[in-house]
């Protein structure tokens, strides 16, 4: 009788407690991003007495913002540097590594596993030891404050690799040799064969890099220094600085601009990103 | 000269041997099973004749041409994957079409050959479909579709059916040699399965360990195998051998000593002298078991065992006895009265009995009169 | 014949290992070579032995940044797996589209690009304006300038640490756990295990090859920690660390000697010193889970 009862109760204490957690922590995560939008569309220069930004008041103030910031500041150029700068990152990381990966995965040459070897230990080489000596060659190279500087040397991607790998040894043997009996090139099986049958982790390494490239905040600031190579990061970064004297609605909306894309990819690709992180975890 | 030649070819794996020496010739239209216990180097054999594998050793040529140096693609073989090895992101369509387009085959060709094919396969209605959208047989028929588009001059199968239930093994079965019937072309399949083998193939080709046992027509390796493999590998179920010990030869016969015999045996298989210890083979359809008080007919092999189980199949039920030495014996035996667990004597006539030495050479007597 | 053979394989891998030589190996050696010399990236280098890596060890900003560094990592990893395994449980225990809208909005803080991490806590963080000193104010109690305030300037960066990385550590978490066979579960609540029990001597053992990736993982991108403090208290190549040096780190430190100070020689010294750090702590790591799977 009494186990009965405890039964019947303890579920709904358990119920409520997790549902309180959850929301609580939902609202934690969420909320910064909620008030950034809420500062950026109310009405500026109202006190926080009496508009605590808890939710957004008016549209045309945040929009004017945009406006403003669009039309006075480097922005819209900050944008169009990142955008390339993402794209050319994913492209060629896309390229480079899938064609290696073909070949580390699915094939054996002489000397393949000392090379493969070595690319794996990259991924243990923290970023600090590298950076310096890589801003110095690129210097050397004259690429700075230069598309190329702010892309090339990123494009070696020793985890891009590692995950296509890790995809392309799952697919069967059978496969490639029955391509080769078809007919096909070394190429044509790459590009019509091994390519289609890895889209997958091929959308969610462009996802990732996709990430990491748009916040990529240190080497930027490093090789871009001059105000037509500034990234969104730079800009973001230039109106948080201690000496801008922008408005809080200015900036957060600054910062808004710098998170709609990652947000947007996040809505349509809320799987793929989550799969993907999944993925580097479990099997690395 | 033959259509296929497979001459002295040999391949190792490091220090594995996987094919010695092996010597084969192929007629233009044969249906040729490869048959063996996996790792007998079966599919690697089929690996170096459409040029997957390359021969450490020796040649293949086709209609007189060596092909050792030619690519896969461009010796006018197709080959059907155990596993299918469908691109799983292609429709029907364009699985059975991939070798085509990629030999940039005129449109409306790659439309006619896709068609035909299909249209023996019966896969007409099935073409739009992705792999996963198939079942296991009609995957196995696009499969099929890919090798025929490609008009070779040698079809390939690698243990295509062992994917596949036993009820449509054996359906896919008649489906293959009613293909063979129509194409008229040649075919070389391997398989592991010794019933497939006998049922498909104009010739068997047995092989052990890499190396070639016996090659012949199912009946003729059944009757007459070659050694002491062949014996035991064709025919289920397998064949029963006795441990022997030769007392006496002459020229026309031999006088044996056998487990769970009682006294010498007289084969008239001649010119054994110098052999000491032998095996007897007999097929257990050859056995029979004596009724109670029944003596065995003279002349004829006899011993006694202990039965262990018996399979009652309805059609026909196995023995299974097992000799005091420790030998299982098989006798089949039509469907007769209960048998216990007792003692029973067995007999075989003298004329199905298969000498082997200890090497599993078969003896066939000087004479002949082995068989 | 051999080398024709093999020929397409190494075109294909040609490129991506042509730029990974020039973009990662190479810097690597050429690092270690800068590391002995006292360079400015105008007048030749002249080799100065050790003498780099003696200056970095014996400047005070090292010190600063390594004790930073110290009690910055003691906190935010365990606290951050902790969050993170929470949420991980917390979400398992939802299904269909609740366990979806969790997970989705836990994962929000992962999405943004880090530097927007800290430049929105920045405004969380302020004085006047800020929402926490708009919170405060709720109670009646004082305006606090939490990132010019020695004491608090950490703990300030360990939060928003915390709000970004927890989301990516719990979907990690969250897949280890999936992986857990639900019959375990089933066999221990049969023997009469709670909750709680479930999770300590299920749940936790079999998440051990996920967290030990999780710790090394949040460790080793810990020790570079650089983004978050360098925007929180408004970096640049000269000033840097915040008030007291309360946030300088060491990759910070090694920028400003690079990058401020103009000497490369040091920041790549400084950079192998890091290393060094973070090769030891992996290794150290690795120690432990032997030692512990032995034991």
């Amino acid at each position: 009788m009494t186990a009965k009862r405890a039964s019947a109760t303890s579920p709904t204490i358990w119920t409520v407690l997790k549902w309180t957690v959850a929301i609580l922590a939902a609202v934690i995560a969420v909320f910064p991003v909620w008030w950034m939008i809420n500062v950026v569309f109310s009405e500026p220069g109202q006190p926080v007495s009496i508009n605590p930004r808890l939710w957004p008041t008016s549209l045309t103030a945040g929009l004017q913002t945009v406006h403003v910031i669009f039309a006075e500041t480097a922005y819209l150029h900050a944008y169009m540097v990142s955008v390339c700068y993402s794209v050319l990152t994913i492209a060629g990381v896309l390229l480079f590594g899938s064609a290696a990966a073909f070949e580390f995965a699915l094939f054996d040459f002489p000397g393949r596993r000392i090379i493969f070897g070595i690319v794996m230990l990259a991924l243990m080489v923290p970023t600090a030891v590298t950076i310096i000596p890589t801003y110095l060659l690129t210097a050397d190279l004259g690429w700075l404050n230069s598309m190329q500087g702010l892309v090339v040397p990123g494009l070696a991607s020793a985890f891009g690799l590692f995950m296509l790998v890790q995809f392309m040894r799952a697919i069967p043997a059978d496969m490639i040799e029955a391509a080769r009996l078809d007919g096909a090139s070394h190429l044509q099986i790459y590009w019509h064969v091994v390519l289609p049958l890895c889209r997958n982790a091929m959308v969610t390494l462009a996802i990732l890099t996709f990430m990491q490239t748009w916040g990529n905040y240190m080497w930027p600031l490093l090789v871009g220094t001059s105000p037509d190579m500034y990234t969104v990061g730079q800009i973001v970064g230039m109106f948080n600085s201690p000496l801008s004297h922008q408005t809080v609605e200015v900036v957060m909306t600054a910062n808004l601009l710098a998170a709609v894309p990652p947000l947007i990819f996040y809505l349509l690709f809320q799987r793929k990103i989550v799969e993907g992180i999944a993925m580097s975890g479990t099997k690395g | 000269m033959a259509f296929l030649e497979i001459s002295s070819v040999s391949k190792s794996f490091g220090a594995v041997k996987v094919l010695d020496d092996i010597t084969l010739e192929i007629e233009r239209g044969e249906f040729v099973v490869f048959v063996g216990p996996s790792g007998c180097g079966k599919s690697t054999l089929l690996r170096m004749i459409t040029g997957l594998d390359s021969p450490n050793s020796g040649t293949v040529s086709i209609e007189g041409k060596v092909m050792n140096d030619i690519e896969p693609a461009k010796r006018g073989t197709a080959m059907v994957f155990q596993s299918y090895a469908l691109y799983p992101h292609m429709s029907a369509y364009d699985n059975v079409s991939f070798g085509l387009r990629m030999a940039h085959t005129a449109k409306t060709l790659i439309r006619q050959r896709v068609d035909a094919a299909a249209a023996i396969l019966r896969l007409d209605k099935l073409l739009h479909r992705r792999p996963r959208e198939l079942s296991g047989g009609q995957k196995q028929r696009v499969a099929i579709g890919r090798a025929i588009v490609r008009e070779p001059r040698v079809f390939l199968f690698d243990e295509p059916l062992s994917n596949l239930d036993a009820e449509l093994r054996v359906q896919m079965r008649a489906e293959l040699i009613e293909l063979h019937r129509r194409l008229d072309v040649t075919m070389i399949y391997v398989t592991h399965d010794q019933i497939e083998a006998m049922t498909m193939a104009d010739r068997m080709v047995v092989l052990n360990a890499g190396r070639m046992q016996q090659v012949g027509r199912p009946l003729d390796l059944y009757d007459d195998p070659d050694n002491r493999f062949v014996a035991g590998f064709v025919g289920s179920p397998r064949m029963n051998f006795l441990a022997g010990e030769v007392v006496g030869a002459d020229a026309t016969s031999t006088r044996l000593l056998h487990a769970g015999g009682t006294g010498p045996l007289t084969l008239p298989i001649g010119g054994l002298q110098g052999q000491l210890k032998v095996e007897i083979g007999v097929r257990p359809d050859h056995l029979r078991i004596l009724a109670d008080g029944e003596d065995p007919p003279p002349a004829a092999i006899a011993f006694t065992g202990r039965v262990t189980f018996v399979e009652e199949l309805g059609n026909v039920t196995y023995v299974h006895i097992v000799l005091d030495d420790g030998t299982p014996i098989v006798v089949g035996a039509g469907r007769g009265p209960r048998i216990g667990t007792d003692d029973v004597r067995i007999t075989a006539p003298v004329g199905h009995a298969l000498l082997f030495a200890q090497d599993g050479c078969r003896l066939r007597g000087r004479n002949g009169t082995g068989k | 014949m051999h080398l024709r053979r093999h020929l397409p394989h190494y075109l294909m891998i040609a490129p991506f290992m042509l730029l990974f030589a020039i973009f990662f190996l190479f810097p690597i050696l050429s690092g270690f070579y800068y590391s002995f010399n006292d360079w400015n990236a105008v007048q030749p280098a002249k080799f100065v032995g050790l003498a780099n890596y003696q200056k970095i060890i014996a400047s005070r900003d090292f010190a600063r940044s390594m004790w930073n560094l110290g009690t910055y990592i003691v906190i935010t990893v365990p606290l951050g797996i902790l969050v993170a395994l929470g949420l991980a449980l917390l979400v398992d225990n939802f299904t269909g589209r609740w366990a979806h809208v969790f997970r989705g909005a836990y994962f929000l803080p992962v999405v943004l690009p880090s530097f927007l991490a800290a430049t929105i806590w920045r405004w969380i963080y302020a004085p006047n304006f800020g929402l926490l000193n708009m919170m405060l104010g709720w109670f009646g109690m004082p305006s606090v300038n939490f990132l010019n305030n020695t004491g608090s300037m950490i703990y300030c960066l360990i939060a928003v640490d915390v709000w970004a990385s927890a989301g990516f550590n719990m979907i990690i978490l969250l897949a280890g756990l999936k992986n857990i066979p639900t019959e375990l579960y089933e066999a221990a609540r049969l023997d009469g295990a709670s909750k709680w029990q479930q999770i300590i001597h299920i749940t936790i053992p079999m998440l051990g090859p996920v967290l030990f990736f999780v710790v090394t993982y949040g460790l080793i991108s810990a020790m570079q920690v650089f983004d978050k403090p360098w925007l929180l208290t408004g970096s640049s190549f000269t000033t840097y660390g915040g008030r007291g040096n309360a946030l300088l780190f060491p990759v910070m430190d090694m920028m400003g000697r690079g990058f401020g100070a103009v000497k490369f020689g040091e920041a790549a010294a400084y950079g192998f010193l890091l290393t060094l750090a973070i090769v030891m702590v992996t290794a150290l790591m690795f120690v432990l889970r032997s030692w512990s799977d032995r034991r």
